[in-house]
């Protein structure tokens, strides 16, 4: 192990031949990708042949930590799944923190790169560069909370740590995640369907290797400072500390984003009884924290009476109050806890769950599905009894469950009769939290992501819905667009948690400092734009253009009722005015391709042969 | 009274910074299983914190059942700390031990616990939440 942040290895299992090799981590790819996204981005392109069916043995699932995951540089715990989405088809990370992560890298890997699928179900067992394919038989068919019990058995190792499918993830759910130290989600995009194509149940790992770095005592000075003035003592972090994501359910009620009963409203007359302060009020028990961070955000939370009581859980975060909450008409705290352990148990995103049981929600009170369509189930808005049983009927696909279980989009397509245009989606990927209606910027975010519709590449909300900027003008979106793109492609390869406002001089004073090699702010945008243009790459190459750059026509067509967003829609013309715009910043053709010159200009020339529309 | 670390269980989240800036300060590495301290995540039941480290207790019976005398004053601070070179992971501080404050470092070569750091501790500089106190 080279003193310098990385393991300098890389795993590869290929679970059809039961092959086990460890090789080295291709250095020059770190200098240029550094971790996490882009050297994970990097890796797939190179080895997923094109048009690949993502639930077929043949995808690639791989999942990556970074330089910092695993010292003291503040809210690094995270670790990322990369693999083509089941889901979208799309190029996915998908991220987690807890405790997994560090532990992988502690076990002796920077990466993990697996192939193939296993004639039965299996778990991975890494334990200080020593790597096992386990039979899974005494976890098939378990929740996460009991397979983590189990293989802590299983292995002697109290401490391992382990991401795993639940049953939803097992029964090929396109929308299943997968789930770490119970609570934590690599959630977004089919990752618990990319395992359970391979018949992989688990990876667990225990390390006692540990993370070497050129000069300790500098560095621990530095972090020190760092976790006391730029976590700790950041204003931009003070909500987080105090109450952590769910203080935006006021936030997004009071600015008419908040998604309600199926986006037909973007306030909730029920706000209150799903927000920070009824968490704080009814069911707060502790705050809780991923490995290495200052701030805490999780609240760990339990149903102390009535009908959900004993249901517990970390959180529930925003995206679960909204897309559980609200989006479902529920406004009792109790029961999104009871729906969201039942998520983290079985394996499911609770974004998409959430919208999927909106979607029915909508289509069982306009009468397109009928009561016997639905389980028997009173299935209105807001019928907690109903609702909460939705997570197990999904995993197990019992009647309408399975047509849940691949997501909101192929629900609606499959019932037909319009029901797809009910859903609101990129490219397959169901919304996260956040109305574009009423912050227009998040349309083109939501539009240009590269997995989808998805909140952590481009998030104007803070400046334009929560701030001072106009939520309806077009005028700079773009830009903002492109610099936050650049910004989160870089943080997340170190990888950085979300929810450290980390400018890029500090990654770069983190990056030399734990690894020994020069960067700047400079470096860095360059490597964030290269990783950009890469995973755009990615799903170019795949089919994806301008074409499949879209919203549901419900943007336009379906202005919001109520709050500070009554009347407002995205018209048409000014969301393809702004994604021009944002495709001339980016240097991409008209159809949003990236050029040979652009690809070329960051450090991509080599990739140049690969892309047809380039020939 | 007792001169080891004070924690406030109740304030802790669980982030083991406490355990990264201990190994990194002792050992030269990010390995929170080398760390002196040892903070347990146990969720969902019973949904807390468990903390492992030596008290510093008056009793000190690892100094009275180490073999090869390898639990040595620390005169300044009045603490007992592991001379590595001596010790010869034999376990009976371990063994004797009411606190789980000792344990083997994981490459079985010694046995290891708190040392407050020569008298400034790292654990109680680092953490976020004001868990660890200095003792009397």
């Amino acid at each position: 192990m080279a003193a310098d942040g990385y393991t300098g290895k890389v795993l590869r299992v290929d679970l059809s031949t039961e092959k086990i090799s460890t090789e080295a981590l291709n250095k020059e790819w770190a200098k240029q990708f550094v971790g996490g996204k882009g050297l994970g981005a990097r890796y797939l392109f190179e080895e997923l042949k094109p048009g690949t069916d993502p639930m077929s043995p043949d995808n690639i699932l791989s999942i990556w930590t970074g330089p910092l995951v695993g010292t003291l540089v503040p809210l690094t715990s995270r670790y990322v799944i990369v693999t083509k989405s089941p889901l979208t088809g799309t190029f996915l990370d998908s991220y987690a923190g807890g405790f997994f992560g560090p532990e992988m890298k502690y076990a002796g890997y920077d990466g993990v790169i697996i192939k193939g699928k296993a004639k039965k179900p299996v778990y991975l067992w890494l334990n200080d560069g020593k790597v096992e394919i386990r039979d899974a038989k005494n976890i098939w068919g378990k929740d996460t909370y009991r397979t983590e019990e189990i293989i802590r058995k299983e292995t002697g190792e109290k401490m391992a740590r382990v991401a795993s499918i639940g049953q939803a993830g097992e029964h090929l759910s396109l929308i299943s995640s997968v789930t770490n130290d119970l609570t934590r989600n690599a959630g977004r995009g089919g990752t618990g369907a990319a395992f359970g194509a391979k018949n992989l149940k688990a990876v667990a790992a225990r390390g006692t290797l540990g993370v070497e770095v050129p000069d300790m005592a500098s560095l621990l000075t530095m972090a020190k400072e760092m976790i006391k003035t730029d976590v700790v003592g950041n204003p931009d972090h003070a909500g987080m500390i105090t109450d952590g994501t769910p203080i935006l359910v006021d936030m997004s009620n009071d600015a008419g984003i908040l998604p309600t009963r199926n986006w037909h409203a973007g306030t909730f007359e029920g706000h209150g009884g799903i927000n920070s302060e009824s968490i704080k009020a009814r069911v707060l028990v502790r705050k809780k924290a991923c490995f290495d961070c200052a701030i805490a955000c999780g609240s760990w939370s339990k149903v102390k009476a009535g009908a959900f009581s004993g249901a517990a859980t970390e959180g529930p975060e925003y995206e679960t109050l909204g897309l559980c909450g609200s989006n479902c008409g529920i406004s009792n705290i109790d029961a999104v806890i009871k729906f969201v352990e039942d998520c983290d148990r079985v394996g499911l995103d609770s974004i998409s769950a959430g919208n999927s049981v909106a979607l029915a929600m909508d289509l069982y009170e306009k009468g397109a599905l009928s009561k016997k369509d639905v389980n028997g189930l009173d299935l209105r808005f807001g019928n907690e009894e109903a609702y909460a049983k939705m997570p197990g009927i999904i995993a197990s696909r019992e009647g309408i469950g399975d047509l849940l279980a691949d997501g909101a989009l192929r629900a609606g397509t499959r019932i037909g009769g319009g029901a797809e245009k009910l859903v609101m989606h990129v490219k397959g990927l169901e919304y996260p939290a956040y109305d574009p209606r009423g912050t227009i910027g998040m349309a083109l975010a939501y539009a240009t992501s590269d997995r989808g519709a998805c909140h952590l590449r481009a998030w104007p909300v803070a400046a334009d819905a929560y701030g001072s900027g106009d939520p309806w003008s077009t005028e700079g979106k773009a830009a903002t667009c492109v610099e936050d793109q650049t910004r989160t492609s870089i943080k997340w390869s170190f990888i950085f948690c979300d929810f450290y406002g980390v400018n890029f001089p500090n990654m770069a004073k983190y990056y030399s400092a734990v690894t020994g090699q020069p960067s700047s702010e400079d470096v860095l945008r360059k490597a964030g734009r290269r990783i950009w243009n890469l995973t755009r790459s990615f799903n170019v190459r795949e089919g994806f253009a301008r074409k499949d750059d879209t919203l549901p026509e419900r943007m336009e067509t379906e202005p919001l009722p109520s709050g500070k967003t009554a009347g407002k829609s995205v018209p048409k013309a000014s969301f393809e005015t702004m994604l021009s715009e944002y495709y001339g910043l980016w240097g991409w053709d008209a159809q949003g391709r990236p050029t040979k010159a652009t690809l070329q200009e960051a450090g991509l020339g080599d990739i140049v042969a690969k892309l047809s529309h380039l020939k | 009274m007792s001169k080891g670390l004070k924690a406030d269980l109740e304030k802790c989240t669980g982030c083991q910074m406490c355990m990264l800036v201990c190994s990194a300060s002792h050992v030269g590495k990010f390995n929170p299983s080398e760390s002196r301290i040892n903070v347990e995540d146990v969720f969902p039941e019973p949904g807390e914190f468990k903390f492992n480290y030596c008290i510093h207790c008056d009793e000190h019976p690892c100094v009275e059942a180490c073999p090869v005398e390898a639990i040595k004053l620390n005169e300044k601070l009045g603490i007992y700390y592991v001379d590595k070179e001596l010790c010869t992971a034999c376990g009976a501080c371990v063994d004797v031990c009411p606190y789980n404050g000792c344990w083997i470092d994981p490459t079985g070569s010694y046995s290891i616990k708190c040392d407050l750091c020569g008298g400034d501790p790292q654990c109680v500089d680092v953490c976020p939440k004001g868990v660890l106190k200095r003792g009397d």
